[in-house]
């Protein structure tokens, strides 16, 4: 063995590139955008700003205009005369200080200060005049003027205000329900069943090459794929499990699979068992394979039933497997999204809206990136203590292996 | 209920067993078995009478031809076809290496960069979403095959897992001998590691080259012209029309299930092996 040098170094400087690139990076990016009021629709909105920032082309293109509009002849009045005189001197002394600057830039507080007192005075200034003169385009001219405040772009730095939303917003209840029965209800069945499947396949019996291909096809088949024919088979009208289910008397009518809440849901639940049961099967046989048989004989020997042997050397020799395999499922059922992005796209109503498809929602539906990060952080958290959860049950199992 | 294999069990007792495979298979393979019978009736069949009958009654080929010759599918099968196949060599390349050095290297954050890759392992995969998005639109990046980088993130950590089980399995003294001949790192790894290691490279391919084909959330969100449109997102926009035409539904996921198929069919011994090796033998 040998230490660190600069070839060993070569041998994962590629990883390191791109896991911090493209698995890193972007968590600490999501990170930040949950403390911004962050939205890629809205101007003001659409970066990361810290500090408050300030448009010069909106203000100097405004500015010149009210001048323009307030040049005027026919304004005569003394004290008139001055209330332009002072509207231009405001304007004048901040379009000096811009002079040379383009685009967006920050600003001290007392150009913002300045900035403001020429707003306010510019406004004034129009009310006054308006009742007196006839303005040219009147009707426009204080959504003109807005546009001096406007120029000024508030910082959109948010702090916690993203998460004391996502914490009162029943959205996110619901999605964070909805998307912790789906694990548990699913990973439940998934392992009971797979475990039934793996004793059986574990007999050893002919066919086994069948059994293996038609167990690994539904693993294999992209999610996407697989909901969708689900999909088909839910349906309504003309699906036959919507009509097998409801012959059968599980549902009243066969629309009501996919149109009432528990249905959709349990249609979700059932079209995830069918993928991953299989998938499950498979790990927990290769478990069972590692059990030596002589531990069988001698518990047969002793007399201990087959029920007993299950109990007594099966389950606590799989243990280490199955631990592994529920990790792994658990997390996967957590983050699902593909399953029921075609299968349901989280309704009806709602109902079967997990965290994933609402943050998925909220960044792309609505590009709020901000509120979309909040709700993708908070699975994050989740995804992590069900890890620390089940990596403390393994203890070194996992990493002692290397 | 647990018993060794290959027992001369008394016939009969293997009867219930027998039952709950038949019914497990059927279970599995139904749904296949449907979309296939649908694939050839009419739409009128689909639609009507014929819905819940077995047979078609005027077998077509009409959806077919629809999906392959309207909605481009055989498009988004190439497009599966490069990113998988570009995503699987490259991740392959980065994880040799990088399993290789923490399968035979001892170096200060060893067990950082183990931790660090399990971990990525277990992020949603929606928390790089957003940032790579707006890196993607920043580059210029959005809708081109550049979307394989980012797949790094799902497939790199199975990679590496299973190289390095496969690493550690393989003995020392073979590349002791090729060191004292004066080979370096890199010679020992590909002329003396790689070859030994090739099953075991192969399983990892496999692996990748199936969750690359699978790939849907970076896809859907980064690459939206459907000139890029992989497999499942292509297969999901089947489903957003407002009526569903479900004769097209079922050629394309017959189509599209054939590749997956042949994978499953040629390669079930690495894929079975791949999957264990992740994490269950002991």
């Amino acid at each position: 063995m040998k230490k660190m040098g600069l070839r060993e170094f070569l041998f994962i400087l590629p990883i390191l590139l791109l896991i911090g690139v493209f698995s890193l990076w972007p968590v600490v990016q999501s990170f930040t955008y949950t403390f911004f009021d962050y939205q890629l629709n809205d101007q003001t909105k659409s970066g990361l700003y810290l500090n408050e920032r300030f448009n010069v082309d909106v203000y100097n293109e405004t500015a010149f205009y009210v001048e323009r509009f307030l040049d005027r002849s026919d304004i005569t009045a003394e004290e008139d005369k001055q209330t332009v005189e002072q509207v231009v001197e405001k304007l004048n002394n901040v379009t000096s200080q811009l002079e040379g600057k383009e685009g967006v830039i920050e600003i001290d507080n007392e150009l913002k200060t300045d900035i403001q007192e020429s707003y306010t005075t510019t406004s004034k200034a129009i009310e006054t005049l308006s009742e007196k003169y006839e303005l040219q385009r009147e009707q426009e001219l204080p959504a003109l003027v807005k546009d001096l405040d406007n120029s000024l772009i508030e910082s959109n730095f948010i702090g916690f205000q993203g998460y004391i939303k996502a914490f009162n917003d029943d959205r996110v209840h619901t999605a964070f329900i909805n998307t912790f029965v789906f694990t548990i209800v699913s990973v439940a069945f998934e392992l009971v069943l797979g475990l039934g499947m793996a004793l059986i396949m574990n007999k050893g019996m002919r066919g086994q090459g069948f059994i293996r291909t038609a167990s690994l096809i539904p693993w294999a088949l992209p999610t996407a794929v697989g909901a969708l024919m689900w999909s088909y088979l839910y349906d309504g009208g003309y699906g036959i499990v919507a009509k097998i289910f409801a012959d059968i008397g599980l549902i009243a009518e066969a629309n009501d699979l996919m149109q009432t809440a528990t249905g959709a849901m349990s249609a979700a639940i059932l079209a995830d068992i069918w993928k991953t049961t299989p998938y499950m099967a498979i790990l927990l046989l290769a478990g069972l394979q590692t059990i030596p048989k002589s531990l069988y004989e001698a518990g047969s020997i002793d007399g201990a039933s087959k029920f007993q042997q299950f109990f007594r050397i099966t389950l606590p020799l799989l243990k280490p497997s199955i631990l592994v395999a529920l990790l792994f499922r658990t997390l996967d059922a957590f983050r699902v999204f593909d399953l029921i992005y075609v299968l349901t796209n989280g309704g009806p109503g709602g109902s079967t809206e997990t965290l994933s498809i609402y943050s998925y929602k909220a960044m792309f539906g609505q590009t709020n990136f901000g509120y979309g990060s909040v709700i993708v952080m908070i699975m994050f958290v989740c995804v992590a203590i069900i890890a620390i959860i089940f990596v403390r049950v393994l203890g070194t199992n996992l990493m002692e292996k290397n | 209920m647990a018993q060794q294999p290959n027992h001369p069990d008394a016939p009969k007792s293997k009867w219930p067993f027998l039952l709950l495979l038949t019914f497990y298979l059927v279970v599995v393979v139904f749904p296949f078995f449907w979309i296939l019978v649908t694939s050839f009736k009419s739409s009128g069949e689909i639609f009507g009478d014929n819905a819940f009958g077995v047979v078609p009654e005027n077998p077509t080929l009409e959806h077919y031809a629809s999906v392959i010759l309207d909605k481009g599918i055989l498009r988004a099968v190439w497009n599966s076809l490069i990113v998988s196949f570009t995503t699987t060599v490259y991740i392959i390349l980065v994880a040799t290496f990088a399993a290789y050095a923490i399968s035979r290297f001892e170096f200060k954050g060893k067990s950082v960069l183990l931790g660090l890759v399990l971990a990525v392992s277990m992020f949603p995969q929606m928390i790089v979403i957003g940032p790579i998005y707006n890196l993607f639109i920043d580059l210029g990046w959005a809708n081109s095959y550049w979307i394989v980088l980012p797949y790094s993130s799902i497939t790199l950590p199975m990679a590496v897992w299973i190289l390095v089980t496969h690493f550690n399995q393989i003995p020392l003294a073979l590349e002791e001998s090729a060191r004292m001949d004066g080979a370096t790192p890199f010679q020992t790894l590909f002329r003396i590691v790689f070859p030994l290691a090739a099953p075991g490279v192969f399983t990892t391919a496999i692996i990748v080259f199936i969750i690359a084909w699978n790939e849907f959330v970076l896809t859907i969100t980064i690459n939206s012209q459907s000139e890029y449109h992989t497999v499942p997102v292509a297969i999901s926009f089947l489903r957003t029309q407002f009526e569903i035409l479900w004769g097209e539904v079922a050629a394309a996921t017959v189509i599209v299930t054939i590749p997956t198929l042949l994978i499953v069919l040629f390669f079930q011994r690495q894929i079975v092996s791949g999957l264990t090796s992740g994490g269950v033998k002991e």
